[in-house]
């Protein structure tokens, strides 16, 4: 009897031990007009976390639109000018995925959206003429690239805003790569990225906010070393005098807000950048768009399409980590 | 089993002084300090361990379940007579074992009980809830079994000493 | 009927039933709370009568939310990135009030007349990021 108490005894203290895991470092700052997230788990956590918010800020100096400074802001001066590799690269990759995604994502929109004022503190609607002044300077077409030198159309300007986020999420995986994070996550503003996986080796598990109830979750989706972003209309919008709603993505073939069958757009991929532009665009595609796009590109990524008629789709990519609970708000239909 | 009519006698007074001191209870709600409803202190839990003590263990689990039917009766609800009577006998079940194993004094009995009581009642709270959440409440109410177990131990040692010498049930 | 001599003072194998149950509660609250980690990240379930009704992510509330209950008796449940608590309620037992404000992995409020359970759970069943 004394016997086994005292195993009993030693089994609590082993278990108590077992309790001091390697440390864990948590970070939140405020960049990219967003509150940003992180953890790591790891000998140098702490390190990667404070190399991680320095690349974020670096960043934001370099791809901010308001920051005079900034190389996008020398960009929308209209002065021909050499912009850094990065830059052009990001830049580059905007217009291949504008090309890709048949225009619903543009960094070139940038005109309206500062027109519906749908970032400031007093947006309004624009009148159809107002629109239709506006619409000429969307495209890629106006946006000239020779290498590093970039020279954009007069009245025009661009916001990488869409991918930014997405590309920094990019550079923090490479950072915690390169420290040696065992595992952690980055949240910027509805760009996740799941690095490695939790001390007991099961994925991170991602919660995909309801669109309808903001507080609780659509689905979990266990993630391991992938991007995750979100695009909804219930992230920011506003209601007009007249009562209608408007959402932030404008749909740059429009002008206007985007008017999408979609609560919610969720692209999961292994390029944070890409997932950032695709879950924009897919939103302004509405459901159709998205599945046909999805169709011709079921390679590249997995998405969770959460509809107005409560439906909630996802791709086979994701069978076995998606959750959705039974009985709740959404029906889970898997896309084939 | 043939109750003398002295034991009978004795059955009816524990009977009712259990159901007085359940019903006492139910004045000093626990649940101030521990807010799981049904919960109860168990000092009703002293007639038991008396009775278990000095008429045996049938006479003390009749007593027992009376009084919680009639108790139950008194408060007016199913709930509770679920409550009262999963903490009782679970509480009786293991007293009777323990008391069987000639080591024990009153005291460990009468903890052992105690703790019985509580897991008694966290399972019926489980049972009506159908939900696992109050199990949580488990660790605390083993832990406050430690002191009424004590206390009521305390007083039944008492109460069976005095009746030592007024030998009221031994002939 | 009954044993010979009773034993009425305490005697060293009590301590053995006194441990035995300090092991009991310890282990209990291991497996009950040990899963539960720093407790971060807090999913509120409130069910009804065996129903869930409210499934929330504390650290995904922007402002105070209420949940109204509604049965035999009324609760008024109040969450916020803070706890949850139950503001009002016409129960009988008013239990639900006393028990305050629960804030941390494996809490709980219950209301056994309108058989309602708010549970806070942790890490280990909740998500680790809320994503959108």
């Amino acid at each position: 009897m004394k016997r086994t108490l005292s195993l009993l005894l030693c089994v609590l203290l082993t278990l108590s031990l077992a309790g001091c895991a390697p440390k864990e470092e948590t970070l939140q700052i405020f960049a990219m007009d967003t509150v940003m997230d992180m953890l790591a788990v790891g000998s140098e956590a702490r390190e990667a976390l404070s190399a991680s918010a320095q690349e974020i800020n670096r960043l934001e100096a370099l791809l901010s639109r308001t920051r005079e400074s900034s190389e996008v802001s020398a960009i929308n001066s209209g002065k021909t000018v050499t912009v850094s590799d990065e830059t052009a690269e990001l830049l580059q990759r905007a217009v291949q995925y504008a090309a890709l995604t048949g225009g619903t994502f543009d960094i070139t929109v940038e005109p309206l959206v500062s027109a519906w004022g749908i970032h400031t503190e007093s947006p309004k609607v624009l009148s159809a003429d107002e629109i239709a002044a506006l619409l000429p300077l969307v495209g890629s077409g106006h946006l000239h690239m020779d290498g590093r030198t970039v020279t954009l159309d007069e009245g025009c300007s661009i916001d990488l805003g869409a991918i930014a986020k997405g590309y920094a999420s990019d550079r923090v995986a490479q950072i915690f790569r390169d420290y040696g994070v065992e595992g952690g996550w980055v949240s910027l503003g509805g760009n996740v990225y799941a690095h490695g996986t939790k001390s007991d080796g099961k994925p991170w598990s991602v919660a995909i906010r309801d669109p309808q109830n903001t507080a609780g979750a659509a689905a979990l989706v266990g993630l391991s070393n992938q991007f995750a972003v979100t695009s909804g209309g219930y992230q920011r919008y506003f209601t007009a005098e007249d009562g209608t709603v408007y959402q932030h993505i404008i749909d740059p073939s429009t002008g206007a807000p985007a008017i999408s069958d979609l609560l919610s757009v969720t692209v999961i991929c292994g390029n944070g950048t890409m997932a950032d532009a695709y879950s924009t665009a897919l939103y302004v595609m509405g459901l159709e768009g998205a599945k046909a796009f999805w169709q011709q590109h079921s390679a590249d990524f997995d998405m969770v399409l959460i509809t107005q008629d409560n439906i909630l789709y996802y791709t086979p990519g994701l069978q076995g980590k998606l959750t959705v609970d039974e009985g709740g708000a959404y029906d889970a239909k898997l896309l084939s | 089993m043939q109750l003398k009519t002295r034991q009978l006698a004795l059955c009816a007074i524990l009977t009712a002084l259990a159901l007085g001191l359940s019903v006492m209870e139910n004045l000093f709600p626990v649940t101030a300090a521990i807010p799981l409803p049904g919960v109860k202190l168990g000092l009703a839990n002293i007639v038991t361990l008396f009775a278990l003590y000095e008429l045996g263990a049938a006479p003390a689990l009749t007593i027992l379940v009376a009084r919680c039917l009639l108790g139950s009766l008194f408060a007016g609800n199913a709930s509770a007579l679920l409550f009262s009577l999963m903490g009782g006998v679970l509480a009786m079940l293991v007293m009777i074992a323990l008391k069987r194993w000639q080591k024990l004094s009153v005291f460990g009995v009468s903890i052992g009980g105690a703790a019985a009581h509580n897991i008694g009642q966290i399972g019926a709270a489980v049972i009506t809830l159908g939900d696992t959440a109050v199990l949580g409440y488990l660790p605390i109410l083993l832990g406050v079994s430690l002191i009424t177990g004590t206390l009521t131990g305390f007083i039944t040692a008492l109460l069976v000493r005095a009746m030592q010498n007024l030998h009221l049930s031994h002939s | 009927m009954q044993s010979s001599s009773p034993k009425l003072r305490p005697t060293a194998w009590d301590s053995l039933i006194v441990l035995a149950v300090i092991v009991l509660a310890i282990g209990t609250a291991i497996v009950f709370y040990g899963g539960l980690g720093g407790g971060d990240h807090i999913t509120v379930t409130i069910t009804h009568r065996g129903e869930t009704v409210e499934k929330v992510m504390l650290e995904a509330l922007n402002e105070e939310k209420t949940v109204t209950i509604d049965g035999t008796y009324q609760l008024t449940v109040v969450l916020s990135r803070d706890g949850v608590w139950v503001s009002e309620s016409n129960c009988p037992s008013q239990d639900c009030l006393h028990t305050g404000t629960v804030s941390r992995a494996g809490q709980s409020i219950v209301c056994l007349p309108e058989q309602v359970v708010i549970r806070l759970d942790g890490k280990s069943d909740g998500p680790d990021i809320i994503l959108g």
